[in-house]
């Protein structure tokens, strides 16, 4: 077996006339957290369910832990965890009820199998709630729990499909914790998300706009290639209409608006913190601050999706 | 530790987690345990087709000895019960508009003088049409009476005369089965029936639609369980207390109501478990229509409402115009009902009923196939 996880060549998948996943090619090493991006609807789901044997693909193939998803699902399915973003867990059965059917279901039973139950609990910090009916437990712990179901048969590729939608900032973080170490002891990672602050941890980005995969890279090379130059953080009052001004001068790459102020995107030779703050109080603007700051993936992610689908990076 | 799948575990888990799921829901417990008995006592002391008793006005207007006694003896039989005496019209009209009485038997004035001068006389009786299964016993009971009495005026005046009376032909009727008429005994298994259509299609239906719409059965469908262990495993449990349901209405039956039990247990045991592998076909094909479980019970019950009346559990196949009788050669219930009636009130073995086993086998294999691709297709 190749130290490659997952390899998807040309994996397509179509519903009727709409095109979910268009030609889609990428792989993640073993051990490798590999983020998956998109809008809602940008075929990410549609992707996981084909890595995970739920969904033929149309087009294309994938191997997931060496086998062929086309082929031999049942085998894909016995080496990959799956956490879908409905925590889908018995809600009126106790925690451990949950744990014994999911093992069950991948052929464990007997000693083993009960010391490895005890050993999830312990990982996932669920040994208090071990009798507590799973429905009235809070979601972070529903979350950890469906994390635990999905790993008790040690997959070599886990697959979480937007694991922390709905989770409070400290159970992510929790939950990020037990990840990180799962990746480190060789479990490779597929995981979708819409918060781009945790889409730092991943080792590499892929990016999906309309079904096809527009952007691979490491977080930091995304950065270097979609958000040259300075990003500089604006905030004020009137910023809007002097905005607007701006964006026809040489050197200004882009403009969008962030929470209550702007991000400008600048060419570092003609612009800094200074002359911006000048040109934008020229125009119009009052109270003007600019900070430089670092690109975040969120630059990346909005300057990819309002750039016209051109560039193809494998 | 990648264990390789194993499919007695994995049936195993399933059938575990289906019957843990099942104890923990007490809606469901009430469905499968008290609702059985409650149908049991409800159908069998409410449901009665035998009608004594029915209120009787009586309207003498002859008010002789003879129109008397007449009257006397046609309510000592206990069909018919005296519910007051009238001359007028309109209490009459009054008295059946309010359910106070269900007939009134009209005696012409001159009842008795007809008699004596040898005149024939007609007595009128009034029906309420609206219930007409009391109103044919009534008129069944009058006319009976009335028959009997003429004739025995005949032999009276042929004795007179020093004649002997005519033979005459009369039916007597022998009641095998069911010698007293008793309904019970006829409803009971039509109780299992019905019963085991809502243990078995309606929780089975929903079971699934819950898994689908809580999306445990996505992630169900992601482990190495092949969907054919899964539904096996589902639908295990209900097998099993569909007969054990069927154990405790026949046994109520006997019990409470005196439902004879002619034939083998062991046959109406097979034709149990045939029947309900057609029910949980049912269900599970509903199951793989419906998206929620509302959705499940409504289509349930869509199913479950035709296909009783269909059946003959309620009223005989016979009765129904020709195409509908063709429709139910197509319902399995209807060949249960007949397995049950036969084989519990006439001790009919294997050979009278084989092909209705081989029916219920028939279509219990070939929905549950097409039950489990469709199943297939959906997830897939």
């Amino acid at each position: 077996m190749s130290e490659l996880s997952i390899e998807a060549v040309h994996l397509s998948r179509r519903f009727g006339s709409f095109l979910a996943v268009d030609d889609v090619s990428f792989s993640a090493a073993r051990g490798e957290i590999f983020g998956y991006l998109g809008a809602n609807g940008a075929g990410k789901s549609t992707t996981i369910r084909m890595l995970c044997g739920l969904l033929a693909p149309t087009a294309g193939e994938a191997r997931v832990a060496g086998f062929d998803v086309k082929t031999a699902p049942e085998s894909v399915k016995a080496s990959i965890g799956y956490m879908s973003q409905k925590f889908s867990l018995y809600l009126d059965l106790p925690v451990r009820d949950n744990l014994d059917f999911f093992g069950g279901a991948y052929g464990l039973s007997g000693p083993d199998f009960a010391a490895r139950a005890d050993e999830v609990l312990r990982l996932c910090d669920l040994e208090h709630e071990r009798d507590a009916i799973t429905g009235s437990l809070p979601g972070g712990i529903r979350q950890r729990l469906a994390l635990g179901c999905a790993i008790l048969h040690r997959p070599a590729v886990l697959f979480l499909d937007e694991p922390t939608a709905g989770v409070d900032p400290v159970s992510r973080r929790h939950f990020w914790r037990l990840i990180r170490r799962l990746a480190r002891e060789g479990t490779t990672i597929f995981v979708t998300t819409h918060y781009l602050d945790e889409a730092e941890y991943c080792g590499r980005i892929g990016l999906m706009v309309d079904g096809r995969l527009v952007a691979l890279d490491t977080p930091a090379a995304l950065k270097r290639r979609y958000v040259p130059g300075r990003v500089l953080s604006v905030r004020g009052r009137n910023l809007a209409s002097a905005a607007a001004s701006l964006r026809s001068r040489p050197g200004i790459i882009a403009v969008e608006p962030f929470g209550a102020g702007l991000h400008l995107q600048v060419a570092a030779e003609n612009w800094n913190a200074d002359s911006v703050a000048q040109a934008l109080a020229s125009a119009g603007a009052q109270a003007v601050e600019v900070e430089s700051g670092e690109p975040t993936l969120e630059d990346v992610f909005l300057a990819v999706v309002a750039r016209p689908r051109e560039v193809r990076h494998d | 530790m990648i264990t390789s799948p194993r499919w007695s575990v994995q049936l195993r888990a399933v059938v575990r987690k289906e019957i843990r799921q099942t104890v923990r829901d007490r809606r469901i417990m009430f469905m499968l345990i008290v609702a059985p008995l409650l149908q049991t006592v409800v159908f069998g002391f409410a449901v009665d087709f035998q009608f004594d008793h029915v209120p009787t006005l009586v309207v003498d207007h002859d008010a002789s000895a003879q129109s008397r006694e007449h009257i006397r003896r046609l309510l000592a039989d206990g069909t018919l019960r005296d519910a007051g005496h009238t001359t007028e019209l309109g209490a009459v009209q009054r008295k059946l508009q309010t359910g106070d009485a269900a007939a009134a038997l009209v005696l012409p004035e001159g009842l008795a003088r007809a008699f004596a001068a040898q005149r024939a006389a007609e007595v009128q009786v009034i029906l309420d049409g609206g219930d007409p299964n009391r109103a044919v016993v009534v008129a069944g009971a009058a006319s009976r009476y009335f028959g009997e009495a003429a004739e025995s005026m005949v032999k009276e005046r042929l004795a007179a005369h020093g004649i002997a009376p005519p033979p005459l032909i009369r039916a007597t009727p022998r009641i095998w089965f069911n010698p007293s008429l008793k309904t019970p005994p006829y409803m009971i298994p039509g109780v299992m029936t019905i019963l085991l259509v809502i243990t078995t299609t309606l929780v089975t239906a929903m079971g699934l639609a819950r898994e689908r719409e809580m999306g445990t059965l996505e992630q169900v469908l992601v482990t190495p369980i092949r969907p054919l262990f899964l539904l096996v495993g589902k639908m295990t449990p209900f097998l099993v207390i569909g007969c054990f349901d069927v154990l405790l209405v026949l046994t109520a039956g006997v019990w409470i109501f005196g439902v004879p039990l002619h034939g083998s247990l062991a046959l109406v045991a097979t034709g149990t478990v045939l029947y309900v592998l057609c029910t949980l076909g049912i269900g599970l094909l509903i199951s793989t229509v419906s998206r929620t479980q509302q959705q499940a019970f409504l289509a349930g019950f869509l199913f479950a409402m035709p296909a009783i009346l269909l059946s003959g559990v309620m009223t005989p196949i016979r009765a129904m115009p020709f195409w509908l009788q063709v429709v139910t050669t197509f319902n399995p219930v209807r060949y249960y009902i007949e397995v049950l009636r036969a084989v519990l009130l006439k001790g009919a073995g294997l050979v009278d009923i084989w092909w209705r086993l081989l029916a219920l086998l028939g279509f219990g294999l070939a929905l549950l196939t097409v039950a489990s691709l469709r199943f297939h297709k959906r997830v897939a």
